[in-house]
């Protein structure tokens, strides 16, 4: 039974209350955790027939970002800390006061031996998992917008040979880093991502929200959304570009033809059968992307505006955490 | 919103509620005021009149266009699901609480009192501004002064060589909602609007023209239309004159607008951005005299990504309301400038799909700092979501007998059309006292 | 008090009459001309109240006033000085006649439909409107023409536009539509049923934007699906399909319809992309809702929408002020000041294929029509009864035209080759600059300061207004020999009349003191009657 984009269903649709802004998975299981807006961290097997959630209790406000690690999770939110969490007993291991303003993002390195988090200090953070100390921090995003307003550092992403850390920020600039030793190695822009009106309505909207490494770190993709005429609404279409980013060469741009909104979240296929992408506006959308045809391999609505998702380990299942409800999805039969 | 009849109005503004409403014959506004607007108001009190003159009490209008959120701005609900994801902060004001977006205006709440229990009823941007301008609904056959238009005429000076009544409004979205209106007390009390440019076109005289032939022709010229006019008393072709009646006063004033009379650290203090250069302006224009100043910062109307839209919006708003608080004081002026932020409505707790924030009347704030002011006081409470006033409700009348009080002005005074007193708040109409001195 | 109340009580037993079509008895009779008609209903109104009326205006005012409204300019001198000398009883019919079949009368009938039609950016339909004012098209053609721009675009050059330029916004479409073209504003039953006006529900606002809601724009062509409904949430959280509806509650009929499934959809998308990057226009649909709209609005039972929007709207043209007012609010519950009238009015222009021409020149022949301005008494009486004629701000077309004429040599326009002359006031209609920097007035207008401190200190106005050149008035004036005769011709050319003793008196006065400057002299005296109240206004 090979995993085939083209029999995209949901399997099982839960609703919650509140925002699901951020997901994590128990290996091999359809065990979740998902971050919420009510600064809870929820504990639920999508698949029971009555899931009934265990609540993992202590930050105050969104939680933006989870990863599990072994027996512990850890969480970022925008209360400014991350949080280290004993899975099993709920318990808080370590908290931090992880940055200045709010963090948007958290990503494990493939060895797991790092977390990363990116935040609106406009600050890359790079902790030890096992000790809690920041190893490092990398600074290559402006504090304010070219338009003398204060910026937002929304996504990262980590190649799976663990040598590359992209982060992207609200005014569509990229910056590509050795892992290992925080230097820079490269910059993208991406402009069309970042709206500034300043006629209608003197202010901007949009972003760079998500970022993504094929599996041979060659290729990183860039998702946002596209050239936004009336800056109230969400209302141009998703957007994903792609570059070869070492040749500072962008590769593909799917500029999207039904779906509007951000992309907030993107995953490779590890042999390059697809790019993931979902997210959303009011709505949602999932789409699978072709990079070698260069178009949509299969794109559809989801039932809600997409956070974050998580991928299982034959690429055949799809988790995601959004506005008011927990989706899953297969591309079996 | 219910489906039930209500007494305001929606969509256009041009709506009749009853076009036969029997207010005498012949009454189409100032039609009956005559050319000059100065035969109103035979029950006001001249000493009055002086003293408040001689106090010379000025007000700024931060109007907040498009609707900015409460919940992110002075009435925030932290923890709760439609409290977003900012916190709360305490301010200097013990037990009270603003939010996290506004630190700078956290610690300067001593001059500054919020009213939390606003309930207007009204979630349509034309509508909802119209009444947030004139602090009532207009009648068919009577059009209201707005705020600006009711102080020129109190706060201003018959030959006062500055303009009364300045409004900025640059951005293009909703700046026919915010249009000025001086209603029935006539052309002269409409505003300097100044939209693409910061400083109105035109001041300077031609150089091919001496100053004396300038004014000579311009009194002839008034002459005429004043002849013209006469038997023909209408608001449209009295405003014609008024408006040349003002050229030479509005000329004098050129170097109020221009920012480079002030030093690069004033300038610097402000920011940026425009909003912050025009509150500049705004102090400069009321420390030279004029009674009244609105600048728009246009556009808050949040329906998508409402939480970046106002990190953004709030974090300006935060800087350049404290700058213009400190600068106000700092050169003795805040304690008779009444600095207000109003919007057409405020946003609704519920979040939409978009991260967004829709039009909510029903329970919002607005703010009042400096003249006449108890700084620090709140006044109202909304429940615990936000989604209803819990105590304290008040509406537009409320906030603006609110507004004349503490600049002293009584809200109960009447102007007059022809025969018919028409006091400035609708009968009934008290202010909140908890939040003046 | 008392005749207030019975004329109300009149009005509203003829509310019948709003929602029955074509036949009502108690009109006047179909053959009467329109110009005794609107003064027989005007005048019985003002005996009901005892109301008098101002007097007759001047032959000057008169002249003014007609060629202002029917051409858009201000009368050359020649033209003004002609017909006050003129001696002929018929010369009023013959003036609207000449100006009636004039080309100026077809270029200010583009300008006032284009600010109509699209009073953002009044450009945007000029092509069009050109193409069709020129070709006779009557109202309901132009209707037929922008909403189903025909496929061959000579027919209707960018008649698309007025849908393409609301094609983002299928609401604004759908409002637009509805008080352009039958007077109706139903914006606010959108969110809920209207507070005040029992007859908009939110079904009325859906139902109109159904007959749009199929529409899109594909690449540069406009499209329309099979398929699709629009659907709303009632206040009570309901969700309902909107109908096919009418303004007047009328459900239309439609051909059942299904939902392609997600196949078929991509299939169509695709063909859709395929069209578009050949840049083709779209196959017609099945059936088409807009089609629909135009049979249904035109139809002997629904067209009272459409027929009484055109008349109350050029009826304020010319009047000031409309019969029903405002503009956008014909509905029961906000009666015209004269139903009847409106009524026959209405049926005229049926009758007539909606021949605007027609309804125009019947409006200015009226006495009403012909009445002063200026009202000698005490209160002024309200303007829905036409006592008084009222003034009207210039638009921004009539002022930047005017004015310009105004301050041209009046030898410019005084040719005996007719062709010639016709020529010249072309080139003035051609030129938009100085309109454009003017405001256009809105009901309820006021002047505002900018417009003053423009006038009065504008570098670019003094140049185009008061330089001195030979074709210029300033230049013509130098050339004359007394101030006398200076201060009489700026008056005929600038206010189209001569001046009175004292407005003589006064000027020559003016002009004396600056004897030794006498062109400072001149620009002042042509400045202080170009930017003066009276010229400003059509009065």
């Amino acid at each position: 039974m090979a995993a085939d984009p083209h029999k995209l269903k949901i399997s099982k649709q839960i609703n919650r209350p509140g925002i699901l802004m951020s997901i994590a998975r128990l290996p091999d299981s359809h065990r979740l955790f998902v971050g919420s807006s009510d600064g809870k961290i929820y504990d639920l097997d999508i698949m029971a027939e009555k899931p009934e959630p265990r609540e993992f209790v202590g930050h105050e406000s969104y939680v933006t970002g989870l990863v599990h690690l072994e027996s512990q999770l850890v969480s970022a939110a925008y209360d400014r800390r991350l949080i280290w969490w004993d899975r099993e007993s709920g318990k808080q291991v370590r908290t931090i006061e992880a940055h200045q303003r709010w963090i948007r993002q958290l990503i494990t390195t493939p060895d797991q031996q790092q977390v990363i988090t990116v935040a609106d200090d406009m600050v890359c953070r790079i902790w030890d998992v096992k000790t809690g100390k920041l190893v490092r921090e990398l600074r290559g995003h402006q504090e304010e917008t070219p338009h003398h307003f204060p910026s937002m550092l929304y996504a990262c992403a980590v190649s799976s040979d663990g040598k590359y850390l992209a982060t992207g920020d609200r005014v569509g600039h990229v910056v590509v880093w050795d892992l290992a030793t925080g230097k820079e190695l490269t910059t993208l822009e991406t402009p069309i991502m970042y709206t500034w009106d300043p006629k209608a309505r003197i202010h901007s909207i949009g972003g760079i929200r998500s970022l993504a490494f094929s599996a041979d770190s060659t290729r990183l993709a860039v998702g946002g959304t596209g050239k936004i005429n009336n800056i109230d609404h969400l209302e141009a279409l998703a957007r994903v570009e792609v570059f070869d980013w070492q040749k500072q060469e962008r590769t593909h741009e799917f500029k999207g033809n039904e779906h509007k909104g951000l992309v907030e979240h993107l995953v490779f296929h590890p042999e390059n059968q697809w790019l993931l992408a979902a997210g959303g506006d009011h709505n949602g959308f999932i789409k699978f992307l072709d990079l070698e045809k260069k178009n949509v391999l299969k794109q559809a609505k989801a039932p809600m505006h997409v956070h974050e998702f998580t991928v299982n380990e034959t690429y055949d299942t799809i988790y995601a955490a959004g506005h008011g409800k927990l989706v899953a999805w297969t591309l079996t039969d | 919103m219910t489906s039930k009849r209500h007494s305001s109005f929606c969509g256009s503004a041009e709506h009749s509620l009853d076009r036969r409403a029997f207010l005498g014959s012949g009454m189409q506004g100032s039609a009956l005021l005559g050319a000059g607007a100065w035969g109103l108001n035979a029950l006001r009190q001249p000493a009055l009149a002086e003293v408040l003159k001689q106090k010379e009490k000025r007000v700024i209008l931060l109007w907040l266009a498009g609707g900015a959120s409460q919940l992110e701005t002075w009435d925030p609900k932290p923890g709760r699901p439609t409290g977003g994801p900012y916190r709360a902060i305490q301010t200097s004001v013990p037990g009270v609480q603003i939010s996290e977006l506004m630190p700078k205006m956290a610690g300067r709440l001593k001059d500054t009192a919020i009213i939390r229990s606003l309930n207007t009823k009204d979630g349509s941007h034309g509508t909802g501004a119209r009444l947030m301008h004139l602090g009532r609904r207009d009648e068919p056959n009577l059009k209201y002064p707005d705020l600006g238009a009711v102080l020129a005429r109190e706060l201003g000076r018959a030959d006062s060589p500055v303009p009364d009544y300045v409004s900025f409004y640059t951005a293009t979205e909703g700046r026919g909602n915010a249009v000025g209106q001086s209603g029935f007390l006539g052309a002269r009390y409409a505003p300097m609007s100044l939209t693409t440019e910061n400083k109105p076109l035109f001041l300077s005289r031609q150089e091919n023209i001496s100053i004396q032939d300038h004014q000579q022709r311009a009194q002839l010229q008034a002459l005429f239309n004043e002849r013209f006019a006469r038997k023909r008393n209408l608001p449209a072709v009295a405003s014609h004159q008024e408006a040349y009646a003002r050229v030479r006063g509005l000329m004098a004033s050129e170097t109020l607008f221009d920012l480079e009379q002030e030093s690069q650290k004033t300038r610097d203090r402000y920011g940026k951005t425009l909003f912050g250069q025009q509150a500049l302006v705004a102090r400069r224009l009321i420390e030279a005299g004029t009674p009244f100043v609105k600048v728009s910062r246009a556009w808050w109307d949040s329906h998508g990504q409402n939480f970046e839209t106002h990190l953004e919006l709030v974090t300006e708003l935060d800087h350049v309301m404290s700058t213009l608080l400190d600068d106000l004081e700092e050169r003795g002026l805040l304690e008779n400038t009444l600095v207000l932020t109003l919007a057409e409505f405020g946003r609704t707790p519920t979040i939409n799909g978009s991260l967004g924030r829709d039009h909510f009347g029903q329970a919002w704030s607005v703010s009042l700092s400096g003249c006449g002011i108890q700084g620090g006081s709140v006044y109202g409470k909304t429940d615990q979501d936000g989604q209803t006033v819990a105590d304290g409700e008040v509406g537009a009348g409320e906030v603006f007998a609110t507004i004349y009080q503490a600049l002293g002005i009584d809200h109960q005074k009447d102007y007059h059309v022809g025969a018919r007193p028409i006091p400035l708040t609708d009968p009934g109409i008290e202010p909140v006292s908890e939040v003046l001195a | 008090m008392i005749s207030r109340i019975i004329t109300i009580g009149l009005a509203l037993t003829t509310l019948g009459a709003f929602t029955a079509s074509g036949q009502d008895v108690s009109l006047q009779p179909p053959e009467q001309a329109i110009a005794d008609v609107v003064d027989f209903y005007l005048e019985r109104s003002l005996g009901e109240i005892n109301q008098e009326a101002s007097g007759t205006a001047t032959d000057a005012t008169l002249l003014r006033r007609t060629t202002l409204d029917l051409v858009g300019r201000i009368p050359t001198v020649r033209e003004a000085q002609s017909y006050r000398s003129d001696t002929a009883p018929d010369k009023r019919v013959k003036m609207v006649e000449r100006l009636l079949t004039s080309p100026g009368y077809l270029q200010h009938q583009v300008y006032e439909l284009a600010q109509l039609l699209h009073p953002d950016d009044s450009k945007h339909l000029q092509n069009y409107l050109t193409h069709a004012v020129n070709n006779d098209a009557s109202w309901d053609r132009i209707f037929r023409d922008l909403m189903l721009p025909p496929a061959k675009p000579e027919e209707a050059p960018e008649a698309d536009r007025f849908i393409k330029s609301r094609i983002q916004d299928i609401d604004k479409l759908a409002n637009d539509t509805s008080v352009l073209f039958f007077g109706v504003n139903i914006s606010c039953a959108k969110c809920h049923d209207h507070p005040l006006v029992e007859q908009w529900k939110q079904s009325h606002f859906f139902g109109m934007k159904s007959f749009f809601s199929r529409t899109f724009a594909n690449g540069d062509f406009l499209s329309e699906r099979d398929y699709g409904a629009v659907q709303f949430q009632t206040t009570e959280g309901e969700t309902k399909t909107a109908q096919l509806m009418f303004l007047s509650g009328k459900v239309v009929e439609e051909p059942a319809w299904k939902e392609p499934n997600d196949e078929e959809k991509k299939k169509l998308k695709q063909q859709l992309e395929e069209l578009k990057k050949k840049k083709q226009p779209t196959p017609a649909p099945s059936f088409s809702r807009r089609n629909k709209l135009v049979e249904v609005a035109l139809s002997t039972q629904e067209q009272d929408f459409f027929a009484r929007n055109i008349v109350n709207r050029l009826w304020y043209r010319v009047f000031g002020h409309g019969l029903v007012m405002p503009l956008d609010q014909l509905h029961e519950g906000n009666p015209a000041s004269h139903p009847e009238l409106l009524q026959w009015l209405a049926r005229d222009m049926v009758t007539h294929n909606y021949d605007l021409k027609r309804l125009l020149r019947g409006l200015v022949l009226s006495k009403a029509y012909a009445r002063q301005s200026h009202w000698d008494q005490d209160s002024r009486p309200n303007p829905e009864w036409f006592a008084v004629a009222n003034t009207k701000p210039l638009s921004r077309y009539q002022y930047g035209h005017s004015l310009q004429m105004a301050s041209t040599s009046p030898d410019e326009f005084s040719l005996d080759d007719e062709n010639q002359l016709r020529e010249r006031l072309q080139r003035v209609y051609s030129q938009n600059g100085l309109a454009e920097q003017l405001d256009q007035p809105i009901h309820d207008f006021q002047v505002s300061s900018n417009e003053a401190l423009l006038f009065s200190n504008s570098d670019r106005i003094n140049e185009a207004l008061l330089a001195d050149r030979n074709k210029s008035l300033i230049g013509k004036l130098k050339s004359l020999e007394n101030d006398p005769q200076r201060v009489e011709l700026a008056y005929w050319t600038i206010l189209s009349r001569p001046p009175n003793d004292d407005e003589i008196k006064l000027l020559t006065t003016y002009l004396a003191a600056r004897q030794e400057r006498p062109l400072d002299g001149i620009q002042q005296l042509v400045w202080i009657l170009l930017t003066s109240t009276e010229f400003r206004f059509n009065h």
